[in-house]
């Protein structure tokens, strides 16, 4: 309980190449691998994509054990639709018929088809978030936004609260931990007791939790309005991103496997 | 030896790159009844170590002691444990969450399951024991009172669990000079009245300087220098090497000593080094 956790996804400091692409292409990529991903319709395809993605895992030197505490709770939920495919998706040859229950052969292959997609779906975008830092992330995604000024939406401000919601995940983390060690030294209990009672006990923690976030709100707008911060003022940036030769690289061969795929798929 | 650690070593998230030794290899002990002060700059794993004493954290290698045993670290034993060892947390007035000062004090006594009558007797007492009248301040609302009478509140929220020692990290952390100086007063009262054996994580000397029995170096997670507090306070090239000031009137003293002044320069409190310098004066 008190040991300190990462959340799944959080950027993990490092020097690989994929750690230092700009993020604008890094995005860019992973949308064109999810394309790619949807319009696969062999399984050798996505076997493919599976390996491409393990081996990047590897080699962007993730930490297994952290991996494989960070995927249980996909795993979960790729069993749910694996199962919910297997019993309701009809077609094929029926395998197991139990009572009016049948398993038939579309269903297993369907679900085998979702739960691989859902896996490498997973493990391209860790790919991003981990090698990449929340901030220059919000950056890359109101590259995005931009074009959609036009139509009124706020891109700047958009990644702004984007960029402050991401930064301020693990501090709240750590918050909750020293308050939840602060409380349990006034002797709190947040481990036994029915559900009701847990949840009951939750108020030493929940109350402080908020009342500091609050006080953290009102101080960074503070802060941010004595800096100058106005709404949709224009900004520039101390770091502009680069781009180099590997970024255009990375993007074309993303490209080229996405054309290749398609072509042949069709 | 009442309360301490024997090699004490702390590893947070091992195995990931975030992996950061915050302790390496501290052994120290308290005697009962002693009141110490464990000084460091920030980051130099004070807390770490503190929170082990009440087994908050437990060790990556090594051990924590109280009364002699080895803390096991077991539901039952915890449980007794936090009851006799109080942590009061930086910052406590953060963990506020009640309507009334009664019920913000009244939190641990509660979690022991106490009746109804001895929860109050408790809280009363140990808002006495800070120095706040029960009468005035049991009914008010914990964030509207001053950050002094905050910082206050929360201690008698420990010192409700009537511990045997009294751990605090940073306690007059953004207090002003004034708050600093009462509550450290108030924490040797405590040591002296009621015996209760105290720990004080800070960085700050000056009000430590005076009062504390022993005084524990950290730099880095480790300990660099123990001993008495005069001991401490006369290797002043040591202690800037670590990165930690004197107390003002202590480099005062220095820098009569270094102008050939016959000074002790051990000296932490305004009456002491009044008396020194007259006595300088007389003999000029």
């Amino acid at each position: 309980m008190m040991k300190r956790s990462i959340t799944l996804g959080q950027y993990l400091p490092g020097e690989s190449l994929i750690h230092r692409m700009n993020p604008r292409f890094k995005i860019l990529s992973l949308l064109m691998v999810m394309g790619l991903l949807f319009s696969l319709k062999t399984l050798g395809g996505l076997l493919i994509l599976l390996t491409l993605a393990f081996s990047l895992i590897v080699y962007i030197r993730v930490p297994l054990s952290y991996l494989i505490r960070g995927l249980r709770p996909i795993l979960y939920i790729s069993l749910f639709a694996l199962l919910i495919h297997i019993f309701f998706t009809r077609g094929g040859v029926v395998l197991i018929r139990i009572g009016s229950v049948t398993i038939e052969s579309a269903g297993v292959t369907e679900g085998l088809f979702i739960v691989t997609r859902l896996i490498i779906l997973v493990l391209f975008t860790l790919l991003v978030t981990l090698t990449t830092t929340p901030l220059s992330l919000t950056y890359g995604m109101e590259f995005f936004l931009k074009p959609l000024k036009i139509l009124g939406l706020p891109a700047a401000e958009i990644a702004m609260i984007m960029a402050i919601a991401l930064r301020f995940i693990p501090t709240l983390m750590e918050e909750s931990h020293r308050l939840m060690r602060a409380q349990v030294a006034r002797g709190a209990d947040f481990e036994t007791g029915s559900i009701f009672r847990k949840a009951k006990n939750l108020v030493p923690l929940i109350v402080p939790l908020f009342v500091g976030a609050f006080r953290r709100a009102d101080d960074l707008a503070l802060a941010m309005e004595a800096r100058g911060y106005r709404i949709g003022a224009i900004r520039t940036r101390m770091y502009e991103d680069v781009i180099a030769t590997r970024d255009w690289a990375v993007f074309i061969i993303t490209l080229i496997l996405l054309l290749a795929v398609l072509i042949l798929e069709l | 030896m009442f309360i301490g650690t024997e090699n004490l070593t702390h590893v947070y998230m091992p195995g990931t790159s975030y992996a950061a030794g915050a302790l390496q290899d501290v052994s120290f002990s308290l005697e009962r009844g002693e009141f110490a002060v464990i000084i460091g700059p920030s980051g130099s794993g004070k807390s770490t170590l503190v929170q082990h004493l009440n087994g908050l954290l437990k060790p990556t290698a090594g051990r924590v002691f109280f009364k002699g045993r080895t803390v096991c670290f077991g539901k039952q034993e915890m449980i007794r444990l936090r009851r006799q060892v109080g942590l009061v947390f930086q910052m406590p007035e953060e963990q506020f969450f009640s309507d009334t000062v009664y019920d913000e004090v009244a939190f641990a006594p509660r979690n022991l399951g106490l009746s109804a009558a001895d929860e109050s007797t408790r809280v009363e007492e140990a808002l006495e024991q800070v120095g706040l009248k029960a009468r005035l301040y049991r009914d008010r609302h914990p964030f509207q009172l001053s950050a002094g009478q905050k910082r206050l509140v929360a201690i008698a929220s420990v010192l409700s669990l009537k511990p045997e020692v009294l751990i605090l990290d940073e306690p007059t952390a953004a207090l002003d000079f004034a708050g600093r100086h009462s509550l450290f007063n108030l924490l040797a009262d405590l040591n002296r009245n009621l015996g209760i054996t105290i720990l004080v994580a800070t960085h700050h000397l000056d009000e430590a300087a005076s009062l504390a029995d022993s005084v524990f170096v950290l730099k880095d997670g480790r300990l660099v220098l123990a001993g008495l507090a005069t001991d401490i306070f006369r290797q002043r090239e040591q202690l800037r090497k670590i990165g930690l000031a004197l107390p003002p009137i202590t480099e005062i003293m220095y820098g009569l000593a270094d102008r050939g002044l016959p000074v002790d320069p051990a000296v932490f409190t305004l009456s002491d080094a009044r008396r020194v310098i007259n006595t300088l004066k007389r003999r000029h």
